[in-house]
């Protein structure tokens, strides 16, 4: 029996609420998953009390069980939550419902993320995470952590400042044409980027990602019963998760410091297992808590060079669609759409296979999903169209 | 004791636009007066929240002097504005003035002295792991986690070496002599403990004493300093501000 995970799953249905401001939700974080299911199984055309298991991650305060019963389900045959802190676990949870499928152990599983201020309190996406070692010293956040990772990258590796400028540049690029991002109708020129005000240098406030009320969910099935239902599926055909040596809870004393935490061994399993190489990458949706975590995950992953030829690479040119070389983020991501823990990058990932991205890159076959740069985990998950399995 | 109604003129540093001076001090007459919405209309539109957050004034006040202006690089001139409160106290903020389209705004502001951020969560965690090295502060000395069998240095402190599983677990202390690994100027009022100590560094110290351990610590007068990977730093502790409270770890530059 194979071992390997590679086709046998697919997203068969996306959904999601609004992004609303932080705090303006008019409903709870419950509520808003419980919409964003039923809108992915409407979307499948499934039936949503035939879904039977449930996994989310970044200890989403809605249990997948309280989610079924909710839901009135009936049976829950896997419930998951994903340990490691932030966005990290984005695609790990994309990958455990997969797994769950491709072994048998449940048939409709729903990945699911949802925050609301009043129910999760603000910066919930930190929580846990800030030991006094961390915080006696004014370090309180996740943007601190990521500004000490990016300072020393664009210092001592060489990584040139417009490399993260390009990033958050094509982020707000493709939220232009994206009604449904908090962006929409704001474009960034480099004059407002490069004079907005520092948070925690050398990140200013466009490096940053939104904190979003909303929600958002996915379903996942197998190869099979995707290809019967409704919509266009996104066949999984890899899918790696984890922390390399010396990596998590460290207080800043990982290995590799400078890197975003997908190690060479983790990233070598996700290519050997998708049967592909970086260069054979459609688009590429990277979670980005702030940009330079982003721009060292696409680093790790062999998609831009280290160093200072990050910046002959990383150019708003190259990160657009429908030309560029490597599409990033192409539904303006957590920076220019909207942020719920990274839960529309999947969706965004889904899109591209289907062709029905706002900025769709022509003929996509894979779609490659980064969670939770920096974060105690990381996660990748490779998407592919039906060509591709 | 209020600010007599006659001052000297402020002391001008540099080549300070002359209307700035009349500008600045009506800022101060505002903030001490408490006039919320013209203290706001001063500032930056884009960063009226940060602003606000990062200085810390007592409760009322009752007078402010503007004591000096400086021209600084790109156009910025600073203002040191002293307020005074009602039970005497004195205060000084300086703000960075831009001049924009419509007219000078505050576009920095902060306490000086400059001065670290005094964090209640400072001390061992619930478990206890990291609870030797702040009985060590307190004893004046920085300890950091080793291995005794092994040697292996452990930072953060874990339970057991992850190297040899051993858990006999030791807490020399180390000289506090390191190199900046890597560093971050924070400017967000994260947490009104913060507030009246922005902008702040902390840096990130690798410790050749410590195997090459990296202790994170806020750098003592960072306000300004041209900070770089690889200098020099020493480790100070700073003491406890009360009995029940922990002494903390900062770096300067040596
Ligand atoms: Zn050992």
């Amino acid at each position: 029996m194979s071992r390997s995970l590679r086709g046998a799953a697919a997203v068969a249905g996306i959904g999601s609420t609004p992004y609303y401001k932080r705090g303006t939700s008019p409903h709870s974080a419950l509520r808003l998953i419980l919409e964003a299911i039923l809108a992915a199984c409407a979307d499948a055309g499934l039936d949503a009390h035939d879904v039977d298991g449930f996994v989310s991650y970044a200890n989403d305060l809605n249990e997948g069980l309280a989610v079924g019963a909710a839901l009135g389900v009936r049976e829950v045959r896997w419930s998951t939550m994903v340990w490691g802190g932030g966005g990290g676990g984005v695609a790990a949870a994309v990958n455990a419902a997969a797994a769950a499928v491709a072994c048998g152990q449940a048939e409709n599983v729903i990945v699911y993320r949802g925050i609301t201020e009043a129910d999760d309190g603000r910066q919930s996406y930190g929580k846990g995470h800030f030991p006094p070692l961390l915080s006696a010293h004014g370090v309180l956040t996740p943007v601190q952590v990521c500004a000490l990772r990016t300072q020393r990258m664009l210092e001592v590796d060489g990584v040139p400042w417009s490399a993260l400028e390009a990033l958050v540049q094509a982020s707000y690029y493709h939220a232009q044409r994206n009604p449904d991002a908090v962006g929409y109708g704001r474009p960034l020129d480099h004059e407002t980027y490069a004079g907005s005000r520092w948070v925690s240098e050398p990140l200013r406030l466009f490096d940053c990602s939104r904190e979003n009320d909303g929600a958002a969910a996915v379903l996942v099935t197998s190869a099979e019963r995707a290809r019967e239902l409704r919509s266009v599926p996104a066949f999984v055909l890899s899918g790696v998760q984890g922390a390399g040596p010396g990596w998590s809870e460290s207080a800043e004393n990982n290995a590799s410091y400078t890197s975003a935490g997908f190690h060479p061994a983790m990233v070598a399993r996700l290519w050997a297992e998708a049967g592909l190489k970086p260069g054979e990458v459609d688009v590429v949706q990277v979670y980005e808590n702030f940009s330079g975590p982003a721009v060292a995950s696409l680093i790790d992953l062999g998609l831009c060079p280290p160093g200072a030829e990050a910046g002959s690479f990383m150019t708003v040119p190259n990160l657009v669609a429908p030309d560029g070389a490597l599409p990033v983020n192409t539904a303006g991501g957590n920076i220019a759409e909207g942020f719920v823990h990274g839960i529309g990058l999947v969706l965004e990932a889904v899109r591209q296979i289907r062709g029905t991205s706002a900025s769709q890159v022509p003929g996509a076959d894979v779609s490659l999903l980064l969670g939770g740069p920096v974060a105690p985990l990381v996660s990748a998950t490779v998407f592919g169209s039906a060509v591709t399995v | 004791m209020p600010e007599p109604l006659t001052t000297e003129p402020p002391a001008l540093d540099g080549p300070v636009p002359a209307e700035l001076v009349a500008i600045a001090e009506r800022h101060g007459q505002v903030v001490a007066a408490g006039d919320h919405a013209a203290t706001l209309a001063d500032f930056r539109p884009d960063r009226t929240g940060q602003l606000l957050g990062s200085a810390r004034l007592p409760g009322r006040l009752v007078s402010s002097r503007l004591l000096r202006l400086r021209a600084e690089p790109d156009g910025l001139v600073a203002a040191f504005i002293r307020y005074t409160a009602a039970d005497g106290s004195q205060t000084v903020l300086r703000s960075r003035w831009i001049k924009l389209d419509q007219g000078w705004r505050v576009t920095q502001v902060r306490n000086v002295p400059d001065t670290p951020p005094v964090i209640a969560a400072a001390g061992p965690r619930d478990d206890g792991l990291d609870r030797p090295h702040w009985e060590g502060l307190r004893a004046g000395e920085v300890r950091v986690q080793r291995c005794a069998p092994c040697g292996h240095w452990i930072w953060a402190p874990q339970p057991l070496c992850p190297r040899c599983h051993s858990f006999d677990l030791t807490w020399p202390a180390v000289d506090p002599a390191g190199t900046i690994y890597s560093w971050t100027r924070t400017w967000q009022p994260f947490s009104p403990e913060l507030s009246g100590h922005l902008p702040f560094v902390v840096v990130l110290a690798e410790l050749p004493a410590a195997g090459g351990r990296r202790l994170l610590g806020v750098l003592r007068d960072g306000d300004g300093a041209d900070v770089r990977v690889g200098q020099a730093v020493r480790g100070f502790i700073d003491l406890a501000p009360s009995p029940d409270a922990w002494p903390v770890l900062r770096w300067s530059l040596s």
